[in-house]
C-alpha cells in the first residue's frame, strides 16, 4: 500500500516539474527527492513524531539531496529544490483553515492556521539549515566581522 | 558602440530572463558580477530586487557604466533559468565571446516554453489527482481531481492570456477548479469532496514564490525576500478566496 502511495508521490511530483518547466534531465531527479521527502514525513508520522517535527527533518532532507545533486549535475538548487518540497506543502491544512473560516469557526480556523504556518516555517527551516550547511566557509549573512 | 555597452547589453539581459522566470535574487546578482568581471571590467556592483535590477562598471580607463532595467513579469520557467546559467558559465569560463553570448541569450528569451501546452495542463491534472490521494483520498476520488485539476490549469492559463491580471486568474482558477470538484460530486463522481478540492487547487500553489523568498531572506536580500514572500501570500489569499467564494456558494 505504501509502495503505491510512493509511486503516485512520484508521479505527482513529476507532474509539478512539468507545471514549473524543469528541464528535462533534472524532472526525474526532483521526481526522486520528493518520494524521498515524503517517505520522511510518513516514517516521522509513523513513529509518532510531530507533524511540524517531521516536516522540518524531511525538508532537511530533501534540500541538502537537491544541494548535493545540483552541484554534480550542474544546475540551479531550485529546480530540484522545488520539486522536492512540494509533497510536504500543507494543503490540505491550509484548505481546512479556509473551511472552518467560512463556516464561521474561528476557533477551529485558528488551530488549523497556526498548524498550516508552522509547517509551513518547517519547510523553511529545512531549506534554510541546508543552505547553511552548503555554504560553511564561503559566508554567508555575517554578524561579526572577525577576520578584522 | 563600445565593448563595455555590449557588456552592459548582455549582462542585463541575462539578469532580465533570469529575474522574470524564477530565479532567486542573489543567483541574478552573483551571476551579473561573474559575467561583468569575467569581461575584464573593474569596480563591478549589482543590485537586484524582485522588480528590477541595477548593474554599475568601470572599463579600464573610461567612463563608469550604470544602468537599471525594470522587471514587471514575474513567470515560472525554470528551464530558461537553467539555461541562462549555462551560458553566463561558459561566457565566464572564455568559451563564449560576447557576440555569441548575446545571440545565444537573445534565443533563450525568445523560446517558447519547454513544454507543450496540452503537457502542462495534463501533468497540472496528474499531479492534482495524485496529491488528492496523497491528502487521503481514496481510488474513486482519482478521476474527478483530474478533471477538476485539468480545469483549474486550463482556467488560470486563459485567464491570463486575455485578462492579463494575475490575481484575478488565480481567483477564477480556484472559484472554477472548486465549483467543478463540488458539481463532480453531486453527480456521484468520487466520494471526499475535501480532498478533491484540495487537490484541484494544487497546481496553483506559489511554489516558486515561496522557496525563492526563503532563500533571500537567508543570504541577506531583506528587501527582495520580504516582496516575493508577500507576492506568495497574496497568491495564497486569492487562491483561498476563490475556493471560499465557491464552497459559500455551492455547498
Amino acid at each position: 500500500m505504501f509502495i503505491i502511495e510512493l509511486i503516485i508521490c512520484f508521479i505527482a511530483t513529476i507532474g509539478f516539474g512539468v507545471i514549473f518547466s524543469v528541464p528535462k534531465r533534472a524532472l526525474l531527479l526532483g521526481g526522486g527527492i520528493g518520494v524521498v521527502a515524503y517517505t520522511i514525513l510518513s516514517a516521522g508520522l509513523y513513529f509518532d513524531a510531530s507533524p511540524v517535527f517531521s516536516t522540518a527533518l524531511a525538508s532537511l532532507t530533501a534540500a541538502l539531496i537537491s544541494h548535493f545533486l545540483a552541484r554534480y549535475v550542474r544546475i540551479p538548487v531550485t529546480t530540484l529544490a522545488i520539486p522536492g518540497i512540494l509533497p510536504l506543502v500543507p494543503g490540505s491544512r491550509a484548505y481546512f483553515t479556509m473551511l472552518a473560516f467560512v463556516d464561521g469557526e474561528y476557533l477551529t480556523g485558528l488551530e488549523y492556521g497556526v498548524e498550516t504556518m508552522l509547517r509551513a516555517g518547517a519547510i523553511a527551516a529545512g531549506l534554510v539549515f541546508a543552505l547553511a550547511v552548503f555554504s560553511f566557509g564561503k559566508g554567508i549573512g555575517h554578524r561579526y566581522e572577525t577576520n578584522r | 558602440m563600445g565593448k563595455s555597452d555590449k557588456v552592459m547589453d548582455i549582462c542585463l539581459l541575462a539578469g532580465e530572463i533570469m529575474l522574470t522566470y524564477g530565479a532567486e535574487t542573489y543567483r541574478v546578482e552573483e551571476t551579473l558580477e561573474r559575467m561583468a568581471k569575467a569581461a575584464t571590467m573593474k569596480n563591478v556592483h549589482c543590485f537586484a530586487t524582485t522588480t528590477g535590477i541595477f548593474l554599475s562598471f568601470e572599463e579600464e580607463g573610461k567612463d563608469d557604466h550604470m544602468q537599471m532595467v525594470r522587471v514587471d513579469d514575474r513567470l515560472q520557467d525554470l528551464n530558461k533559468v537553467t539555461e541562462v546559467n549555462q551560458v553566463s558559465r561558459e561566457f565566464v569560463n572564455g568559451q563564449l565571446d560576447v557576440e555569441t553570448a548575446e545571440v545565444k541569450l537573445i534565443e533563450i528569451a525568445k523560446a517558447p516554453v519547454p513544454y507543450p501546452l496540452w503537457l502542462i495542463h495534463l501533468s497540472a491534472g496528474i499531479a492534482g489527482s495524485g496529491f488528492s490521494f496523497l491528502f487521503g483520498g481514496d481510488w474513486p476520488d482519482l478521476l474527478p481531481a483530474f478533471i477538476a485539476a485539468i480545469l483549474t490549469s486550463v482556467t488560470v492559463v486563459e485567464f491570463e492570456r486575455y485578462l492579463k491580471v494575475r490575481f484575478a486568474a488565480e481567483f477564477m482558477a480556484a472559484f472554477i477548479g472548486g465549483t467543478a470538484a463540488i458539481a463532480l460530486v453531486f453527480f456521484g463522481v468520487g466520494d471526499n469532496i475535501n480532498q478533491i478540492v484540495i487537490g484541484s487547487l494544487m497546481p496553483l500553489v506559489p511554489g516558486v514564490p515561496l522557496t525563492n523568498a526563503v532563500r533571500d531572506l537567508m543570504s541577506g536580500d531583506l528587501v527582495a525576500g520580504v516582496s516575493r514572500g508577500s507576492e506568495a501570500l497574496l497568491t495564497s489569499l486569492s487562491i483561498a478566496s476563490g475556493v471560499a467564494f465557491a464552497i459559500s456558494l455551492f455547498l
